[in-house]
Protein backbone atom coordinates (compact mmCIF):
# COMPACT_ATOMS: atom_id res chain seq x y z
CA UNK A 1 0.00 0.00 0.00
CA UNK A 2 2.85 2.58 1.20
CA UNK A 3 4.37 1.62 -2.34
CA UNK A 4 1.63 2.47 -4.27
CA UNK A 5 0.79 5.62 -2.17
CA UNK A 6 4.68 6.46 -3.05
CA UNK A 7 4.01 5.30 -6.63
CA UNK A 8 1.33 8.16 -6.83
CA UNK A 9 2.99 10.64 -5.40
CA UNK A 10 6.01 10.11 -7.64
CA UNK A 11 3.54 10.03 -11.12
CA UNK A 12 0.90 12.83 -9.97
CA UNK A 13 1.58 14.97 -12.66
CA UNK A 14 1.53 12.44 -15.52
CA UNK A 15 -1.77 11.15 -13.60
CA UNK A 16 -3.08 14.68 -13.85
CA UNK A 17 -1.99 15.07 -17.03
CA UNK A 18 -3.72 11.77 -18.24
CA UNK A 19 -7.33 12.94 -16.25
CA UNK A 20 -6.99 16.29 -17.76
CA UNK A 21 -7.10 14.46 -21.22
CA UNK A 22 -9.85 12.28 -20.23
CA UNK A 23 -11.33 15.27 -19.32
CA UNK A 24 -10.98 16.74 -22.53
CA UNK A 25 -11.86 13.72 -24.65
CA UNK A 26 -15.62 13.70 -22.73
CA UNK A 27 -15.96 17.10 -23.62
CA UNK A 28 -15.52 16.94 -27.04
CA UNK A 29 -17.50 13.55 -27.21
CA UNK A 30 -20.41 14.56 -25.16
CA UNK A 31 -19.85 17.87 -24.32
CA UNK A 32 -23.02 19.96 -25.23
CA UNK A 33 -22.44 23.08 -26.58
CA UNK A 34 -25.84 24.28 -26.74
CA UNK A 35 -25.46 24.38 -22.77
CA UNK A 36 -22.90 26.91 -23.34
CA UNK A 37 -25.19 29.40 -25.54
CA UNK A 38 -26.21 31.86 -22.32
CA UNK A 39 -22.65 32.25 -21.72
CA UNK A 40 -21.29 31.98 -24.65
CA UNK A 41 -24.03 35.15 -26.15
CA UNK A 42 -22.96 37.07 -23.31
CA UNK A 43 -19.55 37.13 -24.03
CA UNK A 44 -20.65 37.58 -27.82
CA UNK A 45 -22.36 40.50 -26.38
CA UNK A 46 -19.68 41.90 -24.19
CA UNK A 47 -16.93 41.52 -26.87
CA UNK A 48 -19.33 43.07 -29.69
CA UNK A 49 -19.79 46.23 -27.26
CA UNK A 50 -16.21 46.82 -27.26
CA UNK A 51 -15.44 45.92 -30.78
CA UNK A 52 -17.67 48.84 -31.22
CA UNK A 53 -15.72 51.29 -29.22
CA UNK A 54 -13.17 50.69 -31.29
CA UNK A 55 -14.69 50.14 -34.79
CA UNK A 56 -13.21 54.07 -35.91
CA UNK A 57 -9.69 52.35 -35.68
CA UNK A 58 -9.01 52.42 -39.40
CA UNK A 59 -7.35 49.52 -41.14
CA UNK A 60 -5.35 51.12 -44.28
CA UNK A 61 -4.98 47.52 -46.09
CA UNK A 62 -8.88 46.85 -45.80
CA UNK A 63 -9.46 50.42 -47.15
CA UNK A 64 -7.10 49.76 -50.20
CA UNK A 65 -8.62 46.90 -51.01
CA UNK A 66 -12.12 48.13 -50.61
CA UNK A 67 -11.36 50.86 -52.41
CA UNK A 68 -10.27 48.65 -55.66
CA UNK A 69 -13.31 46.53 -55.02
CA UNK A 70 -15.43 49.45 -55.25
CA UNK A 71 -14.25 50.87 -58.49
CA UNK A 72 -14.73 47.31 -60.08
CA UNK A 73 -18.31 46.96 -58.69
CA UNK A 74 -18.99 50.24 -59.83
CA UNK A 75 -17.94 49.53 -63.35
CA UNK A 76 -19.45 45.96 -63.21
CA UNK A 77 -22.75 47.54 -62.58
CA UNK A 78 -23.29 50.07 -64.22
CA UNK A 79 -22.52 47.71 -67.35
CA UNK A 80 -25.31 45.33 -65.45
CA UNK A 81 -27.78 48.14 -64.90
CA UNK A 82 -28.42 48.25 -68.64
CA UNK A 83 -28.96 44.71 -68.99
CA UNK A 84 -31.06 44.24 -65.88
CA UNK A 85 -33.53 47.11 -66.70
CA UNK A 86 -34.02 45.37 -70.14
CA UNK A 87 -34.17 41.52 -68.39
CA UNK A 88 -36.68 43.04 -65.96
CA UNK A 89 -39.26 44.39 -68.44
CA UNK A 90 -38.96 41.24 -70.30
CA UNK A 91 -39.60 39.10 -67.47
CA UNK A 92 -42.59 41.25 -66.50
CA UNK A 93 -44.16 40.33 -69.87
CA UNK A 94 -43.56 36.53 -69.81
CA UNK A 95 -44.46 36.19 -66.52
CA UNK A 96 -47.60 37.74 -67.06
CA UNK A 97 -47.73 35.79 -70.26
CA UNK A 98 -47.41 32.58 -67.86
CA UNK A 99 -49.24 33.88 -65.21
CA UNK A 100 -46.18 33.15 -62.90
CA UNK A 101 -46.43 34.07 -58.98
CA UNK A 102 -44.40 36.97 -57.32
CA UNK A 103 -41.55 35.39 -56.00
CA UNK A 104 -42.06 36.27 -52.15
CA UNK A 105 -39.44 38.67 -50.51
CA UNK A 106 -37.40 37.30 -47.51
CA UNK A 107 -36.96 40.77 -45.17
CA UNK A 108 -33.56 41.89 -44.70
CA UNK A 109 -31.60 43.75 -41.83
CA UNK A 110 -28.96 45.83 -42.88
CA UNK A 111 -25.82 45.54 -40.44
CA UNK A 112 -22.46 47.06 -40.14
CA UNK A 113 -19.76 45.05 -39.54
CA UNK A 114 -17.72 46.27 -36.13
CA UNK A 115 -15.31 43.38 -35.61
CA UNK A 116 -13.19 40.70 -36.81
CA UNK A 117 -11.74 37.70 -35.92
CA UNK A 118 -9.68 35.01 -36.87
CA UNK A 119 -9.00 32.37 -34.23
CA UNK A 120 -6.70 30.31 -35.35
CA UNK A 121 -7.68 29.94 -39.24
CA UNK A 122 -11.59 30.57 -37.75
CA UNK A 123 -12.70 33.40 -38.99
CA UNK A 124 -15.80 35.36 -37.73
CA UNK A 125 -17.07 38.69 -38.00
CA UNK A 126 -19.48 40.95 -35.25
CA UNK A 127 -21.91 43.31 -36.18
CA UNK A 128 -23.96 45.57 -34.27
CA UNK A 129 -27.30 44.28 -34.96
CA UNK A 130 -28.64 41.09 -32.49
CA UNK A 131 -31.69 39.17 -31.29
CA UNK A 132 -33.58 43.02 -30.95
CA UNK A 133 -33.26 43.37 -34.76
CA UNK A 134 -34.90 39.44 -35.07
CA UNK A 135 -31.51 38.05 -35.64
CA UNK A 136 -31.42 34.31 -34.49
CA UNK A 137 -28.79 31.77 -35.10
CA UNK A 138 -28.98 29.70 -37.95
CA UNK A 139 -29.92 33.18 -40.25
CA UNK A 140 -27.74 34.10 -43.52
CA UNK A 141 -25.54 36.63 -44.01
CA UNK A 142 -25.21 38.47 -47.66
CA UNK A 143 -24.09 41.33 -49.51
CA UNK A 144 -24.98 42.39 -52.74
CA UNK A 145 -22.27 40.20 -54.25
CA UNK A 146 -22.67 37.36 -52.58
CA UNK A 147 -22.86 34.76 -49.19
CA UNK A 148 -21.04 36.02 -46.84
CA UNK A 149 -21.82 33.04 -43.74
CA UNK A 150 -24.48 32.19 -41.29
CA UNK A 151 -24.89 33.72 -37.46
CA UNK A 152 -23.94 31.41 -34.93
CA UNK A 153 -24.73 33.39 -32.24
CA UNK A 154 -26.92 36.83 -31.16
CA UNK A 155 -27.06 38.86 -27.90
CA UNK A 156 -29.48 41.62 -27.65
CA UNK A 157 -27.42 44.18 -29.92
CA UNK A 158 -24.80 42.05 -31.81
CA UNK A 159 -24.17 38.77 -33.84
CA UNK A 160 -21.16 36.57 -34.43
CA UNK A 161 -21.14 35.56 -38.05
CA UNK A 162 -19.09 32.55 -39.04
CA UNK A 163 -17.68 33.26 -42.74
CA UNK A 164 -17.84 30.94 -45.33
CA UNK A 165 -14.23 30.98 -45.81
CA UNK A 166 -14.12 28.72 -41.94
CA UNK A 167 -13.38 25.18 -41.66
CA UNK A 168 -16.43 24.48 -40.66
CA UNK A 169 -18.63 25.82 -43.41
CA UNK A 170 -20.04 23.70 -46.10
CA UNK A 171 -21.74 24.71 -48.55
CA UNK A 172 -24.48 23.03 -51.21
CA UNK A 173 -23.83 25.45 -54.51
CA UNK A 174 -24.48 24.50 -57.61
CA UNK A 175 -22.67 25.96 -60.80
CA UNK A 176 -24.96 28.72 -62.80
CA UNK A 177 -24.23 27.44 -66.20
CA UNK A 178 -24.28 23.61 -66.36
CA UNK A 179 -26.35 22.85 -63.44
CA UNK A 180 -23.70 20.54 -61.39
CA UNK A 181 -23.99 20.40 -57.80
CA UNK A 182 -21.32 19.83 -55.52
CA UNK A 183 -20.13 21.04 -52.20
CA UNK A 184 -18.04 24.01 -51.18
CA UNK A 185 -15.63 23.99 -48.63
CA UNK A 186 -12.76 26.74 -47.63
CA UNK A 187 -9.06 24.99 -47.98
CA UNK A 188 -7.09 28.18 -46.43
CA UNK A 189 -6.70 31.64 -47.32
CA UNK A 190 -9.04 33.37 -49.70
CA UNK A 191 -10.24 30.56 -51.81
CA UNK A 192 -12.94 27.61 -51.59
CA UNK A 193 -12.75 24.09 -53.08
CA UNK A 194 -14.82 21.61 -54.46
CA UNK A 195 -13.46 18.38 -54.71
CA UNK A 196 -14.69 14.93 -56.35
CA UNK A 197 -16.24 16.22 -59.31
CA UNK A 198 -15.76 14.12 -62.10
CA UNK A 199 -13.63 14.97 -65.10
CA UNK A 200 -16.10 14.46 -67.86
CA UNK A 201 -18.04 17.23 -66.21
CA UNK A 202 -18.25 20.78 -67.64
CA UNK A 203 -16.34 23.32 -65.13
CA UNK A 204 -14.47 26.25 -66.75
CA UNK A 205 -12.63 28.91 -65.57
CA UNK A 206 -15.16 31.99 -64.91
CA UNK A 207 -18.53 29.78 -64.19
CA UNK A 208 -20.47 30.98 -61.11
CA UNK A 209 -21.71 29.34 -58.47
CA UNK A 210 -24.70 29.88 -56.67
CA UNK A 211 -26.73 28.48 -53.34
CA UNK A 212 -28.23 25.23 -53.90
CA UNK A 213 -32.02 24.21 -54.15
CA UNK A 214 -30.58 21.49 -51.86
CA UNK A 215 -29.26 23.33 -49.40
CA UNK A 216 -31.56 23.94 -46.00
CA UNK A 217 -28.70 26.40 -44.38
CA UNK A 218 -28.71 28.95 -47.27
CA UNK A 219 -31.96 30.21 -49.94
CA UNK A 220 -30.98 29.10 -52.88
CA UNK A 221 -29.46 31.15 -55.44
CA UNK A 222 -26.99 33.73 -53.50
CA UNK A 223 -23.78 33.85 -55.53
CA UNK A 224 -20.97 31.87 -53.53
CA UNK A 225 -17.83 32.47 -55.89
CA UNK A 226 -16.75 32.11 -59.29
CA UNK A 227 -14.41 29.01 -60.38
CA UNK A 228 -11.03 30.30 -60.84
CA UNK A 229 -9.17 27.35 -62.07
CA UNK A 230 -10.01 23.77 -62.47
CA UNK A 231 -7.14 21.28 -61.97
CA UNK A 232 -7.01 17.66 -62.88
CA UNK A 233 -6.16 15.48 -59.72
CA UNK A 234 -3.25 13.13 -60.64
CA UNK A 235 -4.02 9.04 -61.05
CA UNK A 236 -7.85 10.05 -60.06
CA UNK A 237 -11.32 10.10 -62.21
CA UNK A 238 -12.04 13.53 -59.94
CA UNK A 239 -11.53 16.95 -60.17
CA UNK A 240 -10.67 20.32 -57.85
CA UNK A 241 -12.15 23.38 -58.00
CA UNK A 242 -10.61 26.40 -57.20
CA UNK A 243 -13.65 29.34 -56.30
CA UNK A 244 -13.15 32.90 -55.58
CA UNK A 245 -15.26 33.86 -53.44
CA UNK A 246 -17.45 36.55 -54.71
CA UNK A 247 -17.18 38.96 -51.39
CA UNK A 248 -14.14 40.34 -50.55
CA UNK A 249 -14.04 39.34 -47.01
CA UNK A 250 -11.04 41.89 -45.95
CA UNK A 251 -12.99 45.15 -47.02
CA UNK A 252 -16.04 43.72 -45.59
CA UNK A 253 -17.78 46.76 -43.81
CA UNK A 254 -21.58 46.34 -44.22
CA UNK A 255 -23.74 43.31 -45.30
CA UNK A 256 -27.82 42.05 -44.74
CA UNK A 257 -29.41 39.52 -42.61
CA UNK A 258 -31.45 37.59 -43.84
CA UNK A 259 -34.36 36.72 -41.59
CA UNK A 260 -34.83 33.36 -43.27
CA UNK A 261 -34.72 30.03 -40.57
CA UNK A 262 -34.16 27.14 -42.09
CA UNK A 263 -37.35 24.14 -41.82
CA UNK A 264 -36.36 22.59 -38.59
CA UNK A 265 -37.67 19.61 -39.39
CA UNK A 266 -35.42 19.04 -42.65
CA UNK A 267 -32.31 19.99 -40.49
CA UNK A 268 -33.20 17.80 -37.89
CA UNK A 269 -33.24 15.36 -40.23
CA UNK A 270 -30.47 16.02 -42.03
CA UNK A 271 -28.26 16.49 -39.08
CA UNK A 272 -29.45 12.85 -37.83
CA UNK A 273 -28.18 11.78 -41.39
CA UNK A 274 -25.03 13.34 -41.08
CA UNK A 275 -24.09 12.56 -37.26
CA UNK A 276 -24.76 8.45 -38.46
CA UNK A 277 -22.75 9.08 -41.87
CA UNK A 278 -20.22 10.78 -39.08
CA UNK A 279 -19.80 7.83 -37.14
CA UNK A 280 -19.98 5.00 -39.55
CA UNK A 281 -16.15 6.79 -40.90
CA UNK A 282 -15.50 7.16 -37.71
CA UNK A 283 -15.73 3.44 -36.70
CA UNK A 284 -14.38 2.31 -40.50
CA UNK A 285 -11.01 4.32 -39.18
CA UNK A 286 -11.18 3.26 -35.66
CA UNK A 287 -11.46 -0.94 -37.47
CA UNK A 288 -8.92 0.43 -40.35
CA UNK A 289 -6.59 1.47 -37.51
CA UNK A 290 -6.83 -2.03 -35.20
CA UNK B 1 12.75 50.55 -10.28
CA UNK B 2 11.44 50.53 -6.63
CA UNK B 3 7.43 49.81 -7.95
CA UNK B 4 7.83 46.96 -10.20
CA UNK B 5 10.63 45.50 -7.59
CA UNK B 6 7.96 45.46 -4.36
CA UNK B 7 5.17 44.00 -6.97
CA UNK B 8 7.30 41.36 -8.52
CA UNK B 9 8.43 40.12 -4.48
CA UNK B 10 4.88 40.57 -3.29
CA UNK B 11 4.07 38.31 -6.45
CA UNK B 12 7.11 36.25 -5.77
CA UNK B 13 6.28 35.44 -2.57
CA UNK B 14 2.35 34.75 -3.11
CA UNK B 15 1.45 31.87 -5.33
CA UNK B 16 -2.32 32.25 -4.70
CA UNK B 17 -1.69 36.01 -5.99
CA UNK B 18 0.13 34.76 -8.75
CA UNK B 19 -2.47 32.57 -9.77
CA UNK B 20 -5.41 35.41 -10.05
CA UNK B 21 -2.54 37.52 -11.93
CA UNK B 22 -2.09 34.96 -14.48
CA UNK B 23 -6.19 34.70 -14.66
CA UNK B 24 -6.53 38.23 -15.29
CA UNK B 25 -3.75 38.35 -17.85
CA UNK B 26 -5.20 35.21 -19.33
CA UNK B 27 -8.70 36.83 -19.73
CA UNK B 28 -7.04 39.93 -21.22
CA UNK B 29 -4.85 38.06 -23.69
CA UNK B 30 -8.28 36.04 -24.85
CA UNK B 31 -10.18 39.65 -25.10
CA UNK B 32 -7.29 40.81 -27.21
CA UNK B 33 -7.42 37.93 -29.58
CA UNK B 34 -10.77 38.25 -30.68
CA UNK B 35 -10.45 41.95 -30.88
CA UNK B 36 -7.54 42.99 -32.42
CA UNK B 37 -5.08 39.72 -33.85
CA UNK B 38 -7.32 40.21 -37.33
CA UNK B 39 -5.12 43.63 -37.55
CA UNK B 40 -2.15 41.35 -37.63
CA UNK B 41 -3.18 37.89 -39.19
CA UNK B 42 -0.99 37.03 -42.31
CA UNK B 43 -3.04 34.73 -44.78
CA UNK B 44 -5.02 33.55 -41.86
CA UNK B 45 -2.16 32.56 -39.01
CA UNK B 46 -2.20 34.47 -35.92
CA UNK B 47 0.45 34.06 -33.52
CA UNK B 48 -1.53 32.09 -30.35
CA UNK B 49 -1.21 34.63 -27.71
CA UNK B 50 -2.72 32.23 -24.82
CA UNK B 51 -0.18 29.30 -25.48
CA UNK B 52 2.66 31.91 -25.49
CA UNK B 53 1.13 32.73 -21.53
CA UNK B 54 0.81 28.78 -21.01
CA UNK B 55 4.11 28.13 -21.76
CA UNK B 56 5.56 31.28 -19.40
CA UNK B 57 3.49 29.83 -16.59
CA UNK B 58 5.17 25.80 -17.27
CA UNK B 59 8.43 27.37 -17.28
CA UNK B 60 8.59 29.70 -14.46
CA UNK B 61 5.81 27.28 -12.28
CA UNK B 62 6.48 23.68 -13.15
CA UNK B 63 4.40 21.10 -15.07
CA UNK B 64 1.62 20.41 -12.72
CA UNK B 65 0.54 24.37 -12.72
CA UNK B 66 1.56 24.79 -16.77
CA UNK B 67 -1.06 21.99 -17.28
CA UNK B 68 -3.60 23.07 -15.84
CA UNK B 69 -3.01 26.48 -17.24
CA UNK B 70 -3.13 25.14 -20.41
CA UNK B 71 -6.03 23.74 -19.55
CA UNK B 72 -7.78 26.42 -18.29
CA UNK B 73 -6.26 28.81 -21.05
CA UNK B 74 -7.72 26.21 -23.63
CA UNK B 75 -11.10 25.64 -22.06
CA UNK B 76 -11.53 30.06 -21.94
CA UNK B 77 -10.04 29.86 -25.47
CA UNK B 78 -12.75 26.97 -26.58
CA UNK B 79 -15.58 29.02 -25.41
CA UNK B 80 -14.71 32.55 -26.85
CA UNK B 81 -13.96 30.95 -30.26
CA UNK B 82 -16.77 28.95 -30.58
CA UNK B 83 -14.96 26.02 -30.68
CA UNK B 84 -15.42 22.32 -30.36
CA UNK B 85 -15.55 22.26 -26.12
CA UNK B 86 -11.96 20.57 -25.31
CA UNK B 87 -9.93 20.95 -28.94
CA UNK B 88 -7.49 23.88 -26.94
CA UNK B 89 -7.82 22.40 -23.80
CA UNK B 90 -6.41 19.12 -24.75
CA UNK B 91 -3.62 20.67 -26.67
CA UNK B 92 -2.59 23.41 -24.93
CA UNK B 93 -2.78 21.06 -21.36
CA UNK B 94 -0.14 18.70 -23.13
CA UNK B 95 1.64 22.03 -24.55
CA UNK B 96 1.94 23.47 -20.65
CA UNK B 97 2.82 19.85 -19.18
CA UNK B 98 5.58 19.62 -21.81
CA UNK B 99 6.91 23.55 -20.85
CA UNK B 100 6.77 22.50 -17.22
CA UNK B 101 9.64 19.92 -17.93
CA UNK B 102 11.93 22.73 -18.91
CA UNK B 103 11.38 24.11 -15.40
CA UNK B 104 14.38 24.52 -12.98
CA UNK B 105 14.41 24.98 -9.11
CA UNK B 106 16.78 27.35 -9.36
CA UNK B 107 15.60 31.02 -8.53
CA UNK B 108 18.79 32.76 -10.11
CA UNK B 109 18.73 31.26 -13.71
CA UNK B 110 16.39 33.59 -15.85
CA UNK B 111 13.70 30.91 -17.29
CA UNK B 112 11.84 33.31 -19.62
CA UNK B 113 14.48 35.69 -20.71
CA UNK B 114 16.69 34.46 -23.02
CA UNK B 115 16.48 32.19 -26.43
CA UNK B 116 15.66 28.80 -25.11
CA UNK B 117 12.80 30.33 -24.27
CA UNK B 118 12.00 30.89 -27.81
CA UNK B 119 12.62 27.02 -28.22
CA UNK B 120 10.55 26.22 -25.40
CA UNK B 121 7.68 28.01 -27.26
CA UNK B 122 8.93 26.82 -30.86
CA UNK B 123 8.62 23.08 -29.16
CA UNK B 124 5.13 23.24 -27.80
CA UNK B 125 3.45 25.35 -30.19
CA UNK B 126 4.80 22.61 -32.50
CA UNK B 127 3.14 19.68 -30.58
CA UNK B 128 0.07 21.89 -29.80
CA UNK B 129 -0.34 22.94 -33.70
CA UNK B 130 0.11 18.64 -34.26
CA UNK B 131 -2.86 18.01 -31.55
CA UNK B 132 -5.00 20.68 -32.61
CA UNK B 133 -4.80 20.36 -36.28
CA UNK B 134 -5.29 16.60 -35.78
CA UNK B 135 -8.69 17.34 -34.66
CA UNK B 136 -9.11 20.28 -36.53
CA UNK B 137 -9.12 19.09 -40.24
CA UNK B 138 -11.71 16.14 -41.07
CA UNK B 139 -9.17 13.73 -42.35
CA UNK B 140 -11.44 12.47 -44.98
CA UNK B 141 -11.84 15.57 -46.87
CA UNK B 142 -7.82 16.53 -47.05
CA UNK B 143 -4.34 15.65 -45.96
CA UNK B 144 -3.12 16.13 -42.94
CA UNK B 145 0.49 16.34 -43.70
CA UNK B 146 -0.64 18.97 -46.04
CA UNK B 147 -2.55 21.11 -43.99
CA UNK B 148 0.14 20.72 -40.91
CA UNK B 149 2.74 21.62 -43.20
CA UNK B 150 0.90 24.60 -44.54
CA UNK B 151 -0.88 26.31 -41.10
CA UNK B 152 0.33 24.27 -38.38
CA UNK B 153 4.66 24.99 -38.96
CA UNK B 154 3.15 28.87 -40.15
CA UNK B 155 1.41 29.45 -36.83
CA UNK B 156 4.23 27.50 -35.10
CA UNK B 157 6.25 30.12 -36.35
CA UNK B 158 4.15 33.41 -36.01
CA UNK B 159 3.50 31.94 -32.08
CA UNK B 160 7.34 32.14 -31.96
CA UNK B 161 7.83 35.21 -33.31
CA UNK B 162 5.40 36.91 -30.93
CA UNK B 163 7.07 35.24 -27.73
CA UNK B 164 10.06 37.58 -28.16
CA UNK B 165 8.29 40.30 -27.06
CA UNK B 166 7.83 38.76 -23.53
CA UNK B 167 11.33 37.06 -23.98
CA UNK B 168 12.45 40.66 -24.34
CA UNK B 169 9.93 41.78 -21.50
CA UNK B 170 11.68 39.04 -19.12
CA UNK B 171 15.18 39.59 -19.57
CA UNK B 172 14.76 43.60 -18.84
CA UNK B 173 12.74 42.73 -15.84
CA UNK B 174 15.71 40.34 -14.53
CA UNK B 175 18.30 43.30 -15.69
CA UNK B 176 16.49 45.87 -13.26
CA UNK B 177 15.57 43.34 -10.62
CA UNK B 178 19.58 42.25 -10.51
CA UNK B 179 20.70 46.17 -10.67
CA UNK B 180 18.17 46.91 -7.26
CA UNK B 181 19.91 44.13 -5.29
Amino acid sequence: MRSFIEFVVRTKDYITLSALIVICFAMMTYGNVAQLGGFRTVVVGGIGWIQNVFSWVPNPVALKSENRALRELNLQLSTEAAKMRHAMLENEKLRKMLAFKEPTNTPIVPAEVVGKTTVQLRNFITINRGAKDGIKPGMVAKTDAGLVGTVVSASENFALIQLIIDRDARIAARIERTGIDGIVAWEGEENLIIKNIPKSYDVQAGDLLVTSNYSNKYPAGIPVGRVTEVRDEANSLFRRIIITPSVGFSSLEQLYVVLYIPNPERARLEQEMEARVMESIRARTTRRER
Amino acid sequence: MPVFSEQSSVLNTSPALRYVYYGVIALVLSIIHRMFLDLISVAGVTPDLLLILTVWIGVKEGRAVGQFAGFGSGLLFDIISVDVLGTNALAKAIAGFIAGLFYTDDEREDRTGNFRFLLIVFLCALIHNLIYFFFYIRLTEMSFLDFFIKYGVASTLYTTVAAIFPMLYSSRKKRYDDRDF
